[in-house]
């Protein structure tokens, strides 16, 4: 159908609906902040100490009296329609600038300086287009010791914050994930805050320059043309410029990275912004799967990025175990090998990667093996003049990325691309542009699935259709699946339990060879989910009079219900794919094969599905 | 998801006792404390007034419109007042916020026609009538009440969906439940002009054509049934196309219901019900480098009872296959030659038959024998 890659012009007059498109060109982008604000309530009242970006209008108002309106311009800016309904859907475009430079100073000190019931929690406030959140916070302090109440001079009488708040303005409807996020942000920077200022009251001196700086402006603007007093602010208090780094880096990068005092690091990831394919961000529902998708430990990690780049990103103090594992990762080992390799337990290993996955810098594959079937991708973006295709020609010089994608058109093994006259160089070259391909989302890895579905019987066809198939039949034997991560916060993980897939559903004490009464009973009892007729459909096979086959057939059976593909039960029971194959041949009356894509991992090269 | 409203409450600036709740449906609700946290954002200052406010504040969402009218009758010369709704602090309020904005519209006006809310006697009515818009709000989403002899409130709780996606000339709009349950006088003209040819296998342009209206009246009709999910949008069928399987597709073992509107909607006319074991083998039968006419003859038991174009397009609707297109690149070329304008990897063979009125086939072997030429399928 419609992929992102065929754009409707923003002002496609075909369609009466604002398509997504429209919303980045006007008015900015709806995961990014309009404004940074911080407030406090204290001894001398509600106050706002700093907010960013300033009021450009408070800066010079002759300057726009000065232009000369063209009679024959739309006044479009600053005009708000009314819809007879009171339908709060935007109708124009006001900038992201215009929708908080209308509220004060005062009235946002009013209504962002909260009163002390709601410290703690978050903060969340919605005045027509506009959201505020944030984490207003207490601040407890020890009593002022008054050397003479005789001596009530304003130098002993140190005005007190009782509360401040760190709030971000964002669009109304920006998502709950991305309000979360900046939930999340305000608070951790809350947290330092708080921290610095029991250490060495660092908030209420920043305040102080803060207020001072606002006074004196003030004083000043009584002649002459009005000056924004957060500009003066900027180059004499270290927070101000802190918030002011936020607010940029949100509104780019999506990391955050401050210094509070140069002292307590703040470290922060909008996912919403590091995690883009072409110009569209992932749905956050997209990342909670993916996180959730970490389980299988016959997956395996890739890096989006160097190991030397990304080595070179972590703190001084991160952890050794993180360090350990970019250093042993490998696109053709999977996430068990690597935790054998790295000497880390496999649940760290999940929590590892991760985080990693969660800060956008890899993503879960199956492990590279020549075996593997790989097509395009329904959301790669084949364009000729798309900026991976520059950038694919740069690195692989020689190749193009259309002709290599038009290789992928039909599912090929890469075993298949191997000639005997083939320097090895070549092969190894290949190898780098599958990966490359992997990192960039342009491929999925196709799976074989199978599904046991008997053919009903002539004699009794109305019994056949009130019969649920096996697969909703054999259900709760669940195979490994560590549970949830919990989006937001990647490393809690109380109920990561693991359970070794072999050990609950191998039928490794079925005695192998030979055709004894256990053997038989075994089989018999693994036989025993299926009715009457579909018993005896199987055991009419030709293959069927192999106890060997039928003995491998009935322990497999409970995967036969086309949500477990070939290489997981190659990995579970410890088998190899032309054992698997050859069964499956054998019993193929009964089984129908199809391949698609693994759903568990395919939020990450389809995350727009 | 359902918008809750828990309860409803009219709050003033009393001219001696300062913000008050006069009125609250179900009493008692809101608690002193809540409303001495909150009530900064709903009796305001001039600045906030006649916005929309939400708050969300002791696991409660407050929505409001404060409203000040001024004039010398009144003590204090002028009348504050804002009627608001309480939610649960997780509920999606989206939908109720032009309601608020609506009423607080109504008592404006009536304010200002009667003195409807600072006589004692006429503003006591609001307790009836906030009892009324809560039950029906919350019951049936509407609300319709007359307040007095000439003035009636009219309301309703409209859900917003997601912006749907533009309709291109060769999608092919397809109805995703009877085309009867619809009341076709409740459409507009256009649209019920171009119902009757909505079969799920007219794409757009066809449609435009026979029905002689004009082609982005046509798109604009069918994205507006599309957000409204009359229709759906699938691809054009023809024999040659190929489809491959969706991890969706186990649905149809697992999912009881799709497994019975599925046997139903694809049997043959006419005919005893297909089994599930032929329509799964059928959808799993198809797969890249497989056409549809492929798969006839190669499944030709299986197709006995089973109608291949109801098939394709049930499987499209509920995605449990998906279509993979052509998208033609050219990857050499020499200098001088114009740059590509359809082969470019972003036109499917679909849209650029559409586009330029060539069929299919004479495509093919135009771009078969070019040899700058690659296709890319997904």
């Amino acid at each position: 159908m419609l992929s992102p890659s065929s754009v409707g012009s923003p002002d496609d007059p075909k369609s009466m609906y604002s398509h997504p498109q429209n919303n980045v060109y006007r008015s900015g982008d709806k995961t990014s902040p309009i404004s940074v604000i911080l407030v406090s309530s204290g001894s001398r009242g509600n106050k706002l100490l700093f907010r960013f970006p300033f009021q450009r209008a408070a800066e010079c108002p002759s300057s726009l009296s000065g232009k000369k309106r063209n009679p024959y311009a739309l006044n479009t800016t600053g005009e708000v329609l009314e819809d007879q309904d009171g339908d709060s859907r935007e109708q124009s475009p006001l900038t992201d600038e215009q929708l908080v430079a209308g509220f004060s100073d005062i009235i946002l000190a009013t209504i962002l300086a909260t009163k002390s019931d709601m410290c703690g929690k978050k903060f969340e406030l919605k005045i027509d287009n506009v959201r505020f959140v944030g984490h207003p916070t207490f601040l407890q302090h020890s009593p002022i010791i008054q050397l003479s109440k005789t001596d009530p001079s304003p130098k002993r009488e140190m005005p007190t914050m009782i509360l401040f708040n760190v709030v971000f303005a964002l669009r109304a409807n920006a998502d709950p994930s991305v309000i979360s996020c900046m939930h999340n942000l305000s608070r951790r920077i809350a947290i330092a805050l708080q921290h610095e200022e029991r250490r060495c009251q660092y908030l209420t001196r920043e305040a102080k320059l803060m207020l001072a700086v606002q006074d004196e402006i003030t004083t000043v603007t009584e002649s002459g043309c009005p000056q924004s007093p957060f500009r003066q602010i900027l180059p004499k208090c270290k927070l101000a410029r802190d918030l002011k780094e936020a607010y940029d880096s949100l509104c780019t990068t999506g990391v955050v990275r401050l210094h509070i005092n140069n002292w307590l690091e703040v470290s922060f990831c909008l996912p919403h912004k590091i995690h883009r394919i072409g110009g569209n961000y992932i749905p956050p529902e997209a990342l909670e799967r993916s996180l959730k998708a970490i389980s299988r430990p016959y997956h395996a990690l890739l890096l989006l990025e160097s190991e030397k780049a990304l080595l070179s990103q972590l703190p001084l103090d991160c952890s050794p175990a993180m360090v350990r594992l970019i250093k042993t990762c490998s696109a053709v080992k999977n996430l068990q090998q690597l935790a054998q390799d790295a000497d880390l337990a496999l649940l760290q290993i999940f929590q590892i990667a991760a985080h990693l996955v969660y800060w956008g810098k890899a993503i879960i594959i199956y492990p590279l093996c020549e075996n593997n079937v790989y097509m395009l991708s329904p959301h790669a973006n084949i364009s000729l003049y798309s900026p991976l295709a520059e950038q694919f020609s740069q690195q692989f010089s020689g190749h193009n990325l259309p002709s290599m994608l038009a290789k992928f058109s039909l599912p090929v093994s890469l075993a298949e691309f191997r000639s005997p006259l083939e320097a090895l160089a070549q092969e190894a070259q290949l190898i780098q542009m599958v990966v490359w391909m992997l990192q960039h989302r342009l491929l999925i890895q196709l799976h074989t699935y199978v599904c046991l579905l008997i053919p009903p019987g002539e004699d009794e066809p109305g019994l056949k259709e009130e019969e649920l198939p096996l697969a909703a039949r054999v259900g709760g034997r669940s195979l490994s699946t560590p549970s949830a991560l919990s989006f937001g916060s990647p490393t809690s993980s109380d109920d990561m339990t693991l359970t070794s897939p072999s050990m609950e559903n191998s039928s490794a004490e079925l005695v192998a060879g030979g055709d004894s009464p256990l053997n038989k009973r075994m089989t018999e009892t693994l036989l025993t989910s299926l009715s009457e007729h579909e018993r005896q459909v199987i055991l009419s096979i030709p293959a069927a009079q192999s106890p060997e086959d039928l003995r491998m057939f009935a322990r497999l059976l409970h995967y036969f219900r086309g949500h477990h593909h070939l290489e997981e039960i190659m990995y579970n029971e410890n088998m190899r794919r032309s054992q698997l194959k050859t069964l499956f041949d054998k019993f193929r009356s009964v089984l129908v094969v199809t391949n698609h894509e693994d759903p568990v991992i395919s939020i990450f090269q389809s995350p727009m599905d | 998801m359902a918008t809750r409203i828990e309860c409803i409450f009219f709050s003033e600036f009393h001219p001696t006792l300062g913000p008050k709740i006069t009125y609250q449906v179900p009493e008692e609700y809101i608690s002193r404390e809540l409303f001495d946290t909150v009530q900064v954002y709903i009796i305001t200052k001039p600045e906030l007034q006649n916005k929309l406010i939400t708050v969300t504040a002791m696991d409660k969402k407050l929505i409001g419109c404060p409203v000040c009218i001024e004039h010398k009758k009144y003590s204090r010369n002028a009348l504050l007042f804002n009627l608001g709704f309480v939610c649960d602090a997780q509920t999606n309020t989206c939908a109720l916020e032009p309601i608020v904005k609506k009423l607080s519209g109504y008592l404006t006006t009536l304010e200002l026609e009667s003195g409807f809310i600072s006589k004692e006697e006429s503003k006591h009515k609001l307790i009836p009538i906030m009892s009324t818009l809560l039950e029906d709000l919350n019951a049936t989403g509407a609300c319709t009440l007359p307040i007095d002899d000439a003035n009636t409130i009219h309301l309703k709780l409209i859900q917003l969906r997601k912006d749907p996606p533009i309709v291109q000339e060769y999608d092919v709009p397809v109805f995703t439940h009877c085309k009867d349950l619809y009341i076709k006088s409740q459409w507009d003209l256009t649209t019920q002009q171009i119902l009757p040819y909505i079969d799920g296998f007219r794409h757009i342009q066809k449609i435009s054509a026979e029905a002689d209206v004009e082609l982005n009246l046509v798109r604009i009709a069918v994205q507006n049934l599309l957000y409204y999910g009359v229709v759906t949008l699938v691809s054009i069928f023809q024999y040659s196309n190929v489809y491959c399987t969706t991890p969706k597709v186990q649905s149809l073992i697992d999912d009881k219901s799709i497994q019975e509107e599925c046997l139903g909607y694809v049997t043959k006319h006419g005919q005893k019900r297909a089994s599930l074991r032929d329509v799964f083998q059928l959808y799993c039968g198809l797969s890249p480098g497989t056409t549809v006419r492929d798969l006839c003859s190669r499944y030709s038991q299986q197709l006995h009872r089973v109608d291949e174009r109801r098939l394709i397009q049930f499987g499209l609707m509920k995605s449990l296959i998906r279509r993979l297109q052509k998208y033609p690149v050219k990857v050499i070329r020499d200098e001088r030659s114009r740059p590509p304008r359809l082969y470019t990897g972003c036109h499917s063979y679909d849209e650029i038959c559409c586009k330029t009125g060539i069929s299919y086939k004479e495509l093919d072997e135009r771009l078969e024998n070019d040899p700058n030429i690659v296709v890319c399928w997904k």
